[in-house]
């Protein structure tokens, strides 16, 4: 179990030093949410009534986008520089070596979140609450985890972007679904926002468990 | 015990035989050259060996051991150098290799003796992608190695190397078990007692050090 966490811990660590230093992937991100609140916000007509009922959908919309590229490039970088072979062949767990790639891209998202959530309050107005923070990042664990493992599925396929998103997105919805509810009630809607983070924490033990049961038979297999 | 046993090992990739029906033996220490032409099925046979490639049909022991159900055991046993480096660019030599130590379990001060046998602890801090070509290929050498492997398995790594490279190669080699896949048949005929020569997936011949050099 030690083990496991050390090679968790070297290869997430390897992942953001990587991105510290080459500078891919958090830049273009940042600026892909911003750019699409800046869509959002000239496309739809907000006022003060309309941005609670808007932020959320425009929120997710932008996560998920975003998410796609993170887990995406998770694997992608380790195909092209030929590298994942040579990790895979060094006898770690690959629930370990998966875990390790999930928390990199999953904190990798949540700088993109750091950006994300101020300019939404920005451009929509729209107050950041602790609960809403806590809902995105409960959902982003999920999501990291779905994403790495379907991004390790389709990095060695030709059609890997398409398939990715068609592959990621079904499943992603029951995050989208309670933490859109959450961050529905965050930004005033009625109802409360306990039962969505239970649900969103449900979720996160149900996928993190699969997953990383699944990563044995797509990793090494 | 020998080192490797195969029995019939064959690979399609579609409905191409890679490789067909390849029996082999290395005994423990025993040094084997694969010889063969390009698409003879020289990386097909050596990433098997490896386990990063599950044979389509065949029995394969390594080391006393199923390569087919104990692999992650075997992994930790054996060394590969692929035919790319397979580096991370943005890494430092030094960070590369410690990176390995970690996955590996392996000491990290091992490192320093692995830059100083590849010969790159002058450049140990620059990042893998400012270096050559061949010193990439030495520093994936130097990593193979990093855990003290018994058995390597050493796809073409003559590739980008100058003198001093063969050199290392036969550093490495030395002492441990060695599957090399190689054009040059001088470097054969000098680190390999046996050779096994592949055409179109099959096994043309076995041979001693002798039968290269007529």
């Amino acid at each position: 179990m030690t083990r496991s966490i050390a090679v968790a811990v070297a290869i997430a660590r390897k992942d953001l030093v990587a991105e510290w230093r080459t500078r891919e992937l958090v830049p273009a991100l940042a600026q892909f949410v911003v750019l699409a609140l800046v869509i959002a916000n000239f496309g739809f007509q907000i006022d003060s009534r309309s941005a609670p009922a808007i932020a959320p959908g425009v929120l997710w919309l932008a996560l998920v986008f975003a998410g796609l590229v993170a887990f995406g490039r998770a694997f992608a970088a380790e195909r092209e520089q030929a590298t994942l072979e040579a990790v895979l062949l060094t006898a770690a767990a690959p629930a370990a070596i998966f875990a390790g790639k999930a928390l990199a891209a999953g904190l990798l998202l949540v700088l993109c979140e750091a950006v994300l959530l101020p300019a939404l309050a920005l451009f929509f107005g729209v107050p950041i609450s602790f609960g809403l923070v806590f809902a995105v990042l409960l959902a982003t664990v999920g999501m990291a985890a779905l994403g790495c493992l379907f991004a390790a599925m389709v990095a060695q396929l030709r059609a890997r972007e398409l398939l990715l998103p068609l592959l990621t997105l079904p499943l992603w919805i029951p995050f989208i679904v309670a933490g859109g509810q959450a961050v529905q009630v965050a930004m005033g809607a009625d109802g409360t926002m306990d039962q969505a983070l239970k649900l969103l924490l449900d979720f996160d033990i149900l996928f993190v468990v699969l997953t990383s049961l699944a990563a044995r038979f797509v990793l090494d297999d | 015990m020998s080192a490797i046993v195969a029995e019939s090992v064959s690979h399609w990739f579609g409905s191409e035989p890679a490789l067909d029906a390849v029996d082999l033996v290395v005994e423990r220490g025993d040094h084997v050259a694969v010889l063969g032409e390009n698409g003879a099925g020289k990386t097909t046979l050596l990433r098997i060996l490896a386990t990063a490639l599950r044979p389509s049909s065949g029995k394969l022991e390594i080391m006393g051991l199923d390569a087919l159900r104990e692999r992650r055991r075997l992994r930790g046993r054996m060394g590969y150098v692929a035919h790319a480096p397979g580096i991370y660019g943005a890494l430092t030599a030094e960070e590369n290799l410690a990176f390995f130590c970690d996955l590996r379990g392996a000491d990290r001060a091992r490192v320093p003796e692995a830059l100083e046998l590849a010969r790159l602890t002058q450049v140990a801090r620059r990042r893998a992608s400012e270096l050559s070509r061949g010193m990439q290929q030495r520093l994936a050498i130097a990593r193979a190695v990093l855990h003290d492997p018994l058995l390597l398995i050493l796809d073409e790594p003559d590739a980008s190397l100058d003198a001093e490279g063969a050199d290392l190669i036969a550093a490495v080699m030395n002492g441990r078990t060695a599957v090399l896949a190689t054009h040059d048949q001088a470097l054969a005929t000098r680190l390999c007692q046996r050779t096994l020569t592949l055409r179109k997936g099959r096994v043309l011949g076995q041979g001693s050090r002798l039968r290269i050099v007529q």
